[in-house]
């Protein structure tokens, strides 16, 4: 009894103090949750986890995950744009047209979304802490090249599991300045200037490598990345919903909209005369 | 692998009113997730009779090519038009014919019959078997989002504006929320003196 | 003309092998019954036809015609059930026309089992076969692979577990037309209720040495509230790039309709070449 009441006594600021620099680690390494999944309790759980949600092998398996998309991002002179499509599928069915795929890591570094959404949105916020911590730990901003590295390395740990991402990491830091990163669930990690990523990369690929130049002007490329957009919307049957467009600057991103592409599609249509594929006519 | 059913994609609805019928077909054809065309119909006429497949394209325009010979034959032996009753029948022998090695198309049948004008539809599946609906019939890679909205929007006794409402709203919202149907879609409604063709503005995505 | 055309089955069983699934038949995930009683015979069924977890049809027909004084209930594949029904009612038809006599239910069950087993299980079809003929009432039911009973009362489909539980508390021998209507009409509710396959709608048929009767929806114990309240949209609601209008006369283009015993010479008719 004695020991319980000294226990309640003690304040919970001083319970939850941590004063040396080791617990500070161990509490990092508790929260990582990096190795605390549960398997399922049979030989061969990484088949099993494909046999069970694999919708290309097996279209009637049990569990179907969210995929499909279309995102990209580019570098040029006034920054980076990242611009999603919104369409969650699951098989044929859309399950959502409203979804966020740009993931607000903090106020500078913007991360992507294409693939298994649980996935992404999990260790994009498991990201946002480790920078965060980082930011505390080292008293500045972590660069891309860091975070990019932190998931990286975070899937590869994985490999073979069955995480399903393909994300980009895009932010400006003083010491980088624009930085745009490539990480997928197999562990790859690339730096470039440009990249699309999902179901509908090549439809974005197609009009971005036309139109693209490092010179665009803020207008140009924010326009450029919508039309690359919508065009995978278009023909991609996974892509669709609402385009989502981000510019991120120095000073940090801002965001430039979460539109319906209906209304933007026929404007680009009727005023522009582009996707002349889509008439009017009726013989 | 996903069925022979969904490779294309594509959606197909009937629906009966007073004294007349509509039927609906979005514009889609893709090869998995790439659309190829936004505008493959999906309703082919049989004189005033209209039929609608979804399913495999390449089995749609073969059974659409097989029917219309058919009913050429029927007109020059019969020296009449083709009835809605039994072009149905037509369509379901034609596909139990071909019980062991299926097409892979759902029609669906729409029209008035030509004695009385009484409204007709009908949906079939891959081997022929007729499904004589009062209400509706859905067919296509959105049917289950089909079902939903014909159970919900449709109604005894719609007249054929609101019957082109109706089927219209019914056919948009259902293929919203597919993959692999949309980008537009035909409606005809059928009625005692004329058919009335739209070509209907859909989502692009 | 007629039998099956296999042409496209080395096509199917190919993209089959690669790994496409078969395609979902509309199957007639059913109760079907019948019961002896004394002066006839009764048969009764369900009304809902799926595919796969889907209601395909909410009210079809599962009571087939065979011979005036012959009927048929058919679960399983809904297509091998109607044509199997339509083939064996022909060549009855045909059968009696060229003995002279009229068709016994036997004969009827006797060419079903023989169509049924030639093709080893693959025809779908599972029936119950009911009907008076001069030598009296019976009752058989037939299995896809071609076996056959001869009992007073049976239960088939899906739902015949839940029928057969009801026939086996209630049934007697010598039983009323009455009382047989109503026993059949409770296995059918049993499996309407209480079998996800089936549902909606009785359909009974009775067949007494005098004459048939089907009583198409005998029981509707599942109607639907009519709706408080409408979803009409208002005209101009939809948006509409194109429109165009097919009159009669258009139609008439590719269809002429010439009444042949008006005097005058009929000329060629215009046949629609491509659209």
């Amino acid at each position: 009894m004695d020991a319980l009441v000294s226990q309640l006594e003690t304040p919970r600021s001083q319970q939850e103090l941590y004063n040396s620099e080791e617990e500070q680690e161990q509490l990092a390494l508790s929260l990582s949750p990096s190795l605390k999944f549960a398997l399922p309790p049979i030989a061969q759980s990484q088949a099993w986890l494909r046999a069970m949600t694999d919708d290309y092998s097996n279209p009637n398996c049990p569990i179907k995950i969210a995929h499909g998309t279309t995102t990209l991002a580019f570098r040029f002179q006034g920054g980076i744009i990242v611009c999603t499509d919104s369409r969650a599928t699951a098989g044929n069915w859309i399950a959502s047209q409203t979804v966020k795929k740009v993931i607000e890591i903090n106020s500078s570094l913007l991360g992507t979304m294409a693939g298994g959404a649980a996935d992404c949105q999990y260790w994009l916020a498991y990201l946002g802490m480790q920078c965060r911590l980082h930011e505390l730990r080292s008293k500045r901003r972590i660069t891309v090249a860091a975070a990019s590295k932190i998931l990286a390395n975070l899937v590869y740990s994985y490999k073979g599991m069955g995480l399903s991402m393909g994300t980009m990491c895009a932010g400006v830091t003083p010491q980088e300045g624009p930085a745009l990163y490539y990480i997928d669930s197999d562990g790859t990690r690339l730096a470039g200037n440009l990249f699309c990523v999902g179901s509908g990369q090549t439809f974005a690929y197609g009009v971005l490598d036309a139109e693209y130049r490092y010179d665009l002007t803020d207008e140009e490329a924010l326009e450029l990345g919508r039309r690359s957009i919508l065009a995978a919307m278009h023909r991609d049957a996974y892509s669709g919903g609402f385009i989502n467009l981000y510019h991120v600057k120095e000073s940090g991103w801002v965001k430039h909209g979460f539109n319906d592409m209906n209304p933007i599609f026929w404007k680009t249509k009727l005023g522009k005369g582009e996707f002349s594929n889509v008439t009017a006519d009726l013989n | 692998m996903s069925s022979p059913f969904s490779i294309n994609g594509g959606a197909a609805v009937a629906m009966v009113g007073k004294d007349c019928v509509a039927i609906a077909c979005d514009l889609r054809l893709g090869l998995q997730s790439l659309t190829v065309s936004n505008n493959y119909p999906k309703i082919f006429p049989y004189g005033d009779v209209y039929l609608g497949l979804t399913g495999l394209a390449t089995d749609i325009s073969t059974v659409s090519d097989l029917l219309r010979y058919k009913v050429n034959m029927y007109r020059l032996r019969e020296e009449r038009a083709i009835s809605p009753q039994t072009l149905a029948n037509l369509v379901s022998s034609s596909l139990y014919e071909r019980r062991f090695g299926p097409y892979f198309v759902s029609p669906v049948i729409a029209g008035l019959n030509h004695k009385d004008g009484k409204p007709f539809i009908c949906g079939f599946d891959s081997i022929g078997c007729i499904d004589f609906a009062k209400d509706f019939i859905v067919s296509g890679t959105a049917s289950d989002q089909l079902f939903g909205m014909c159970e919900g929007l449709w109604e005894p006794d719609l007249g054929p504006d609101e019957l082109f409402e109706t089927i219209s709203q019914a056919l948009l919202s259902a293929v919203d929320r597919d993959a692999l149907s949309g980008w537009g879609a035909h409606v005809y409604i059928i009625e005692k003196d004329k058919v009335t063709k739209r070509l209907l503005k859909g989502r692009q995505d | 003309m007629g039998g099956f055309d296999f042409s496209n089955h080395s096509r199917n069983a190919a993209l089959h092998a690669q790994g496409f699934p078969l395609p979902t038949a509309t199957s007639t995930g059913t109760t079907i019954v019948g019961c002896l009683f004394d002066g006839g015979v009764v048969i009764a069924a369900d009304t809902r036809a799926t595919s796969g977890p889907i209601v395909a049809d909410k009210n079809c027909e599962k009571l087939h015609f065979i011979t005036p004084q012959i009927w048929c209930a058919g679960a399983g594949t809904a297509a091998d059930t109607e044509f199997t029904t339509s083939l064996i009612s022909s060549n009855l038809e045909l059968h009696s026309l060229s003995t002279g006599r009229q068709p016994r239910v036997v004969t009827c069950m006797t060419m079903l089992k023989q169509h049924l087993f030639r093709y080893q299980g693959h025809i779908g079809a599972y029936l119950v076969v009911a009907g008076c003929d001069p030598t009296g009432a019976h009752l058989f039911t037939v299995h896809a692979h071609g076996s056959t009973d001869k009992l007073p009362y049976v239960t088939m489909g899906s739902g015949s577990l839940a029928a057969m539980s009801v026939f086996e508390t209630a049934w007697k021998g010598n039983m009323t037309r009455q009382g047989a209507v109503d026993l059949c009409s409770e296995a059918i509710k049993a499996g309407i209720f209480n079998d996800l396959g089936s549902g909606s709608n009785v359909d009974v048929c009775i067949i007494t040495p005098e004459k048939a009767t089907l009583l198409r929806n005998h029981i509707t114990p599942n109607e639907r509230e009519k709706k408080m309240r409408d979803y009409r949209f208002k005209k101009g609601t939809t948006a509409v790039l194109n429109q165009k209008i097919i009159t009669r006369a258009d139609i008439s283009k590719y269809v002429t309709v010439h009444e042949l015993d008006d005097g005058t010479p009929v000329a060629a008719e215009k046949m629609d070449v491509d659209t």
